[in-house]
């Protein structure tokens, strides 16, 4: 009962700030600075680890399929798989875990030291509301970041699909006709697709990680408490979150 | 962190990432950014088979558009296909679903139809023929019948000549024969001359054929000569191999088909054969007294039984001699 | 009230506005059942200097945040200028500073854009005009080496006076300072003394002041309030204090070092053993 009463809590916490922040919309043009900032934390810094994770991903996808469907000479079909998947489910998807892990722990960790060392009641006493200077420019940033992340992860991910298919002795295929295979059954429309599940995925971490960080009560101690909060659920609703979105974008 | 270099470093990463979008939509949608005008034809088929929504339509091999939408009209299924209209697709063109893979991956083919024929207006209903779905699967066993048809391929292109300065060894063979065709219809004439004398039971080989005794011995010879013909085929691929030698040149079958003197050689070997087989028929020489000879009958059966020991030990040489049989089968 | 025709005058603008008071009505605040604040009331007059002293822990920072609107009461209500200060609406209209206690600079802001955040998210003047606002402010509290610092790099000291500055440069109509002296030397209080007072006597700027200082509360207060265990004990103005014979009062604002204090005596004990 108790444990409800805090999810209703929490939903409702994150729905108000949402609509707090998105009252604050007009003010995004003279919040520039702010939003290059988080733009640059949130995609720039950002891109390193998801280029790594999506290449790594890619070959494991080539490599798998090529070796389940080597006994039926199905292997020319390895860069449709490696290319549909990577667009439409692991590409997002890993990016956003990413992102949870990533910059999610961040906001979370600097919203909340910023209630415990009383910044944020500072700001309230200045009639500065966090969720127009603090939510808002970072919500806006991971809506234009992350298609370009996305983009760059599925780019990164075909290809390290190429390699495994190219190099790896029993799948053998030339990076031609993984790239022609790839073309044939990807379209735009499934790359469109995963951003869109990847811009729901992004939005909701940074949302729901900026709430807790402001909701964290106490001292220095609660900090570390939040950021786990806030990864953790970040993870779950990006779970959960991929269902329905799958099922209303097929 | 300078703020200028921030901007500009989140300024580049965006128009990295809006560049790398227009290339991922450049190469998955062929670059249709506006939805361009394209020419509509209805294909009704009995059955649309494995056929979805966005497979391709090709015209000899060539994409010239998708299909655009399937559906059920009445008794039949309809594919409404998108063409580009920069293609006429010919009035009398059928349209085909042809499996391009054993797993999914169907398209609608369709053929040039007859040159001078009007093309279809938009909106146009094609027609269509249904295609045996087993051929199609056949052509796909992979392995054994791609392997299979890459060597009938280079066979072929060793006889026949793939197009290239001089021709295969057929049209070689072709030319010398065309170019000698008096002298060998001369030859025939003598051929002619000898089997009429062996049939009516002249001479040592008239009387070889007419023999019964002796004809059962040439028939366990011919059935040596098959079994060997068998193992020879297994012997085809290294044959294949030397057809490659033979087609650029190397070895004394390539210089023969190849080289000039050698086509001499044998223009002037063929001379020699109509000799010889002038003489045969006059009796003169070996050869001719065999043929015109009856003394000789005996000689000629105890020479038949070599030949039938050379064939058994043929048929335990290697692949050489499998070689030197196909060389000769084809000369 | 008899004062509140008195004008504040912005102190760079020099437009004015209405001085504000405080009212504190009946105010009681309980954290997990512990009773932090019990039954507190008092009026501070608009344009009035008013302290509060008390034991630590007797509740003095958790009255300010029900002053400034941090928090609501859990019984009772406080009134600024006549509303609720935790509404958006009143601290849209009234001007309203509060001096924490431990700083609460912006920690990943520059000493310069703490200064200058509440000026340019309000738009009041161009950056030119807001820069001058921010480096006199600086300079009135001899802080302006540390304009181009970030918080981490400043002492205890520097942390309070740019602080004090941040809260200066918002123009306040009702500043609220949570021990504004606590880590500064005595030539920096006098300092601060004098910036209250003139900010009282030249702009009509109504000030809070919660203080340990003695001397800083009998000089420039017009009243005295004396917090203890949650519970507001007097009430009065410096000289009646300063008359006061309340044993408890008394031990309070003229503390005795007794060596031979039976607790130290303990201490020795427990340190033998
Ligand atoms: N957020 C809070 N939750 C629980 N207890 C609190 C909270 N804030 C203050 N307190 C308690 O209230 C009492 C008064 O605190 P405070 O007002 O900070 O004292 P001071 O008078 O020294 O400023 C202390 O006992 C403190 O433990
Ligand atoms: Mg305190």
């Amino acid at each position: 009962m108790k444990q409800i009463n805090a999810i209703l809590e929490g939903v409702g916490s994150v729905v108000q700030l949402l609509f707090r922040s998105l009252s604050y919309t007009g003010s995004l043009p003279r919040q520039g600075a702010r939003f290059i900032e988080q733009c640059y934390m949130i995609g720039y810094t950002t891109l390193p680890i998801v280029a790594i994770l999506s290449f790594f991903i890619g070959t494991v996808l080539a490599l798998e399929a090529g070796y389940a469907m080597q006994d039926f000479g199905a292997k020319e079909f390895i860069g449709s798989l490696v290319g549909l998947s990577m667009a439409r489910e692991l590409g997002p998807m890993m990016t956003a875990v990413l992102l949870a892990g990533r910059v999610g722990s961040a906001i979370t960790a600097e919203l909340a030291s910023m209630k415990v060392y009383q910044e944020i009641d500072a700001l309230t006493t200045m009639n500065i509301p966090a969720a127009k200077i603090l939510v808002l420019p970072r919500l806006a940033a991971v809506l234009v970041m992350m298609p370009v992340l996305i983009v760059i992860a599925n780019i990164v991910g075909w290809f390290g699909g190429s390699v495994v298919a190219r190099y790896v002795s029993y799948v053998g295929i030339s990076p031609q006709a993984y790239f022609a295979a790839l073309r044939h059954y990807t379209k735009f429309k499934d790359v469109m697709n995963g951003m869109e599940k990847a811009e729901v995925f992004g939005f909701v971490v940074v949302l729901v990680c900026c709430d807790i960080g402001l909701n964290t009560r106490g001292g220095p101690r609660e900090i570390g408490a939040a950021v786990t909060r806030g990864v953790v659920v970040s993870l779950i609703l990006i779970l959960v979150l991929d269902y329905f979105v799958t099922k209303i974008l097929l | 962190m300078n703020t200028t270099q921030q901007t500009a470093r989140v300024g580049l990463f965006f128009l990295l990432g809006v560049a790398l979008v227009w290339v991922t939509f450049e190469t998955l949608s062929d670059g249709k950014i506006f939805a361009e005008r394209t020419h509509t034809l209805i294909a009704g088929f009995d059955d649309l088979k494995e056929l979805k929504n966005g497979d391709d339509v090709r015209q000899a091999g060539v994409k010239v558009g998708s299909v655009q939408l399937t559906r059920l009209a009445g008794r039949r299924a309809e594919a409404v296909l998108q063409i580009d209209p920069k293609v006429p697709i010919a009035s009398d063109a059928v349209a085909t679903i042809v499996m391009s893979g054993l797993i999914g991956g169907n398209y609608v083919a369709i053929d040039m139809g007859s040159n001078g024929a009007p093309s279809l207006p938009d909106g146009a209903e094609i027609r269509t023929a249904s295609t045996p779905d087993l051929n199609t699967l056949m052509s796909e066993i992979g392995g054994l019948g791609k392997q299979l048809q890459d060597s009938l391929g280079s066979f072929s292109k060793a006889i026949n000549g793939d197009g290239k300065a001089g021709g295969g060894i057929i049209q070689k063979l072709d030319k010398l024969v065309s170019d000698n065709s008096s002298r060998v219809d001369a030859t025939m004439a003598n051929l002619q001359e000898i089997t009429g004398k062996i049939n009516r039971g002249e001479g040592t080989l008239g009387k070889l054929v007419n023999d019964p005794k002796l004809h059962d011995e040439l028939l366990a010879a011919v059935t040596d000569i098959r079994s060997t013909a068998a193992q020879a085929k297994e012997f085809v691929a290294n044959a294949e191999g030397i057809m490659d030698q033979v087609k650029s040149g190397q070895g004394p079958l390539g210089t023969l088909v190849y080289d000039q003197k050698s086509a001499d050689d044998l223009k002037a070997s063929i001379a020699n054969i109509r000799a010889v087989s002038d003489k045969l028929a006059k009796g003169e020489g070996t050869l001719g007294k065999l043929i015109n000879d009856p003394g000789l009958y005996n000689s000629a059966q105890v020479t038949i039984k070599k030949v039938d020991r050379t064939l058994d030990g043929l048929s335990d040489s290697g692949p050489i001699t499998a070689v030197g049989i196909v060389v000769n089968a084809l000369f | 009230m008899e004062t509140s025709c008195s004008k504040t005058r912005n102190p760079f603008t020099g437009a004015e506005a209405n001085a504000v008071g405080v009212k504190v009505d009946g105010v009681s605040k309980t954290y997990a059942g512990t009773e932090v604040l019990s039954n507190i009331s008092f009026d501070v007059l608009p344009g009035e200097i008013f302290v509060l002293m008390g034991p630590s822990g007797s509740g003095k920072s958790v009255l300010l945040r029900q002053i400034a609107g941090l928090e609501l009461p859990t019984v009772g209500t406080v009134r600024v200028d006549g509303q609720d200060p935790s509404l958006e609406e009143t601290r849209d209209r009234v001007r309203l500073a509060l001096v924490f206690q431990a700083g609460a600079l912006f920690n990943s802001l520059s000493v310069y854009d703490n200064l200058a955040l509440y000026p340019r998210e309000h738009r009041s003047g161009t950056e030119a005009s807001i820069r001058e606002r921010v480096m006199h402010a600086l300079r009135i509290l001899s802080v302006e080496d540390a304009v181009s610092k970030f918080p981490s790099e400043l002492s205890g000291g520097m942390k309070k006076r740019v602080s004090i500055a941040r809260a200066l440069v918002m123009e306040p109509q009702l500043l609220l300072y949570d021990e504004p002296t606590s880590e500064l030397d005595p030539v920096m209080s006098a300092t601060i003394s004098e910036i209250i007072a003139t900010l009282k006597n030249e702009y009509s700027v109504t000030s809070i002041v919660v203080t340990h200082d003695r001397s800083l509360a009998l000089t420039i207060a017009n009243r005295v309030g004396i917090l203890m265990d949650g519970k507001l004990i007097t009430l009065g103005t410096p000289k009646e204090l300063a008359a006061t014979k309340d044993p408890a009062l008394v031990d309070f604002l003229y503390p005795k070092i007794d060596i031979q204090n039976p607790r130290f005596k303990k201490l020795e004990n427990q340190k033998t053993s």
